[in-house]
């Protein structure tokens, strides 16, 4: 089941009272997020990730296409009320504690004042705030706001998370608390939307992302299929190879890599694979090891959004 | 529910900026001032003094009382309104700041209701303000005077209704502008206009002579509400404007005139503020 649809979504801001200016944000973005995944949306500053959630959240409308937010078109009031939305940059009233953020928000989300409360204390222990609640946000860390906007977006348990760069200012070991936070949702049933620009997070977690460039969609699927599923062997050997020796044992075409005291090799086939070694040990040469490496995200990533064309 | 949890939070959001607890402190100063000094003359019982001089009576009919009533109620209500602009205009944009609007859109709460009872919360807590000055003067009054002058009550409740009509135009213009400054600056502009529309005749007529001139002041006057009208006619509860050769009838026209222009800027409001992207 798609909790996500949208259909050549396009969005265009237009300003200016007397001279308008146009900027293009959105173009025919269609993409499907299933029920239950971790879905990251990975783009460069300006891609236009923030604007697609929004367009979903009903906080900006699309120019042009169409959208369902749970089966429902967006805009759509109880759809909301299943979902959680941590934005970039939020804010929150600096004059109120953790526990009053929450039972304000609770209140907005339709909940008692009762059950607001014993949810937001629930999760200011789920999200490692508990011994903050009693204090004012204005004395919070940029880290802290995080976990708190990350409180406040559970507050209705939601079916579905829009969480845009939920990492962002929080240090190593709290962005690794953050994922397993996510990765916990995920395994209670929550569908995440994730927006980051921070590839390797992303790819940590998400099961399947898209990649958005100038609102455009270049590739959407799983992190393999966006990977391209090129898979290379690294043979690394003892010392050197002269040229006069790449010659005689055949490989010429192969990728080298060398330093002082080793050269890599680099094969794409396992028959090459094959033939390489075989080579190398008929010539009575050490080899150190033979690894098999994947293409990173980070490497389709810029290629795509360098070269690529919209899917 | 929800509605109400905004009206709740917006009143204390205005509490802990400090807005409405410095009209709270004023109203209180002013209740003391008159609480201390406010005393019935020892020569002649009906007539009443304050800080040791007597207030006359006696003009247009109205007793010591009333004319002192007439007098505060007229002098004071433009000055509270205006004061109520400065308190509640910057809750009409600070909910729209980056960062918060996009989490109050996100919620199950559609835009209007949002608007709704983000200027009912501040209209509310300048009302509120409002109300308690009025009803502190009439408990002083009564309680040392032995007047109880119920239609200076009432004037005080008018006086909220005119608030929530004027507050219409302020509240549209920092949606539009998200800048509380500015629809500060705009409120004080209308605010003055205002006294000048209501005698439009007298006034600003004989600066041009021109039909389509008239007609245009007529037709700002008609199409926003009438706050001096509705002020006016609030103090002729309590009796007849001293100096003042105006009939002492209650008129409630300006009432129904601004209820319909009011709601007019409101549902402007509504309809900007649900078309717009954050």
């Amino acid at each position: 089941m798609a909790i996500v649809e949208t259909y050549q979504l396009s969005k265009t801001y237009k300003s200016g009272y007397f001279k308008k200016t146009s900027v293009t944000a959105l173009v025919d973005a269609s993409i499907e997020v299933r029920a239950g995944e971790i879905f990251g949306l990975l783009g460069p500053n300006g891609a236009g990730k923030t604007t697609f959630v929004k367009i979903l959240l009903s906080i900006v409308r699309s120019t042009n296409g169409s959208a369902q937010l749970l089966g429902k078109p967006v805009g759509d009031v109880q759809s909301r009320a299943h979902c959680g939305y941590l934005p970039e940059n939020h804010r929150y009233p600096a004059f109120l504690t953790a526990l009053e953020t929450l039972l304000f928000f609770g209140k907005l989300n339709g909940l008692q004042k009762k059950g607001a409360k014993d949810k937001a204390r629930q999760l200011l222990e789920f999200v490692g705030l508990k011994e903050w609640s009693d204090r004012k946000i204005q004395k919070f860390s940029k880290g802290m706001l995080q976990r708190l906007g990350l409180a406040q977006a559970l507050l209705n348990d939601p079916e579905v998370l829009f969480l845009d760069e939920p990492t962002d200012g929080v240090d190593p070991i709290g962005r690794k608390e953050m994922r397993d936070l996510f990765l916990r949702l995920k395994n209670d049933g929550v569908s995440i939307f994730l927006n980051s620009h921070l590839l390797s997070e992303v790819e940590m977690i998400s099961d399947r992302v898209a990649i958005l460039n100038k609102g455009a969609l270049l590739k959407v699927g799983t992190l393999d299929e966006v990977r391209g599923g090129t898979t290379v062997h690294r043979i690394q050997i003892a010392g050197l190879l002269s040229p006069e020796q790449i010659k005689t044992i055949g490989l010429e075409s192969q990728f080298l890599q060398s330093d002082e005291t080793t050269t890599t090799i680099s094969v794409k086939t396992d028959a090459e694979l094959n033939r390489t070694i075989d080579l190398l040990r008929s010539w009575g040469i050490m080899i150190k090891s033979v690894a098999q490496q994947k293409s990173s995200l980070e490497d389709s990533f810029i290629k795509l959004v360098t070269n690529g064309n919209p899917v | 529910m929800k509605m109400l949890a905004m009206v709740r939070f917006t009143l204390f959001e205005a509490v802990r900026r400090g807005t409405l607890l410095f009209y709270f402190a004023f109203g209180t100063i002013i209740i003391a001032v008159f609480a201390i000094w406010l005393r019935k003359s020892p020569e002649d019982p009906s007539m009443i003094m304050l800080f040791g001089a007597t207030v006359p009576g006696n003009i247009n009919g109205l007793s010591s009382a009333d004319f002192f009533l007439v007098m505060l109620f007229r002098q004071s209500t433009f000055w509270i309104i205006i004061l109520g602009t400065f308190g509640a205009a910057g809750l009409m944009t600070s909910f729209l700041e980056k960062g918060i609007v996009e989490l109050y859109l996100s919620k199950p709460f559609a835009r209007w209701e949002l608007f709704a009872s983000r200027a009912l919360g501040a209209s509310a807590g300048v009302a509120a303000n409002l109300m308690y000055c009025i009803v502190g003067l009439w408990l002083v009054f009564g309680l040392k005077l032995g007047v109880w002058h119920f239609g200076f009550l009432a004037a005080g409740l008018l006086v909220s209704y005119a608030f929530v009509c004027y507050f219409s135009i302020v509240s549209f213009v920092a949606i539009w502008s998200r800048n509380a400054i500015l629809s500060i600056v705009f409120g004080l502009f209308f605010s003055f206009i205002s006294i000048g529309l209501e005698s439009r005749e007298k006034g600003l007529y004989r600066l041009w002579d021109n039909t389509i001139y008239h007609r245009f002041l007529d037709g700002f006057y008609y199409l926003t509400p009438q706050l001096d009208g509705m002020l006016s006619n609030a103090s002729r509860l309590i009796g007849q404007i001293p100096f003042s050769q105006e009939p002492a009838a209650f008129n409630p026209a300006p009432y129904f005139y601004s209820l319909g222009t009011a709601a007019l800027f409101y549902c402007l409001s509504v309809y900007y503020f649900s078309s717009r992207d954050f």
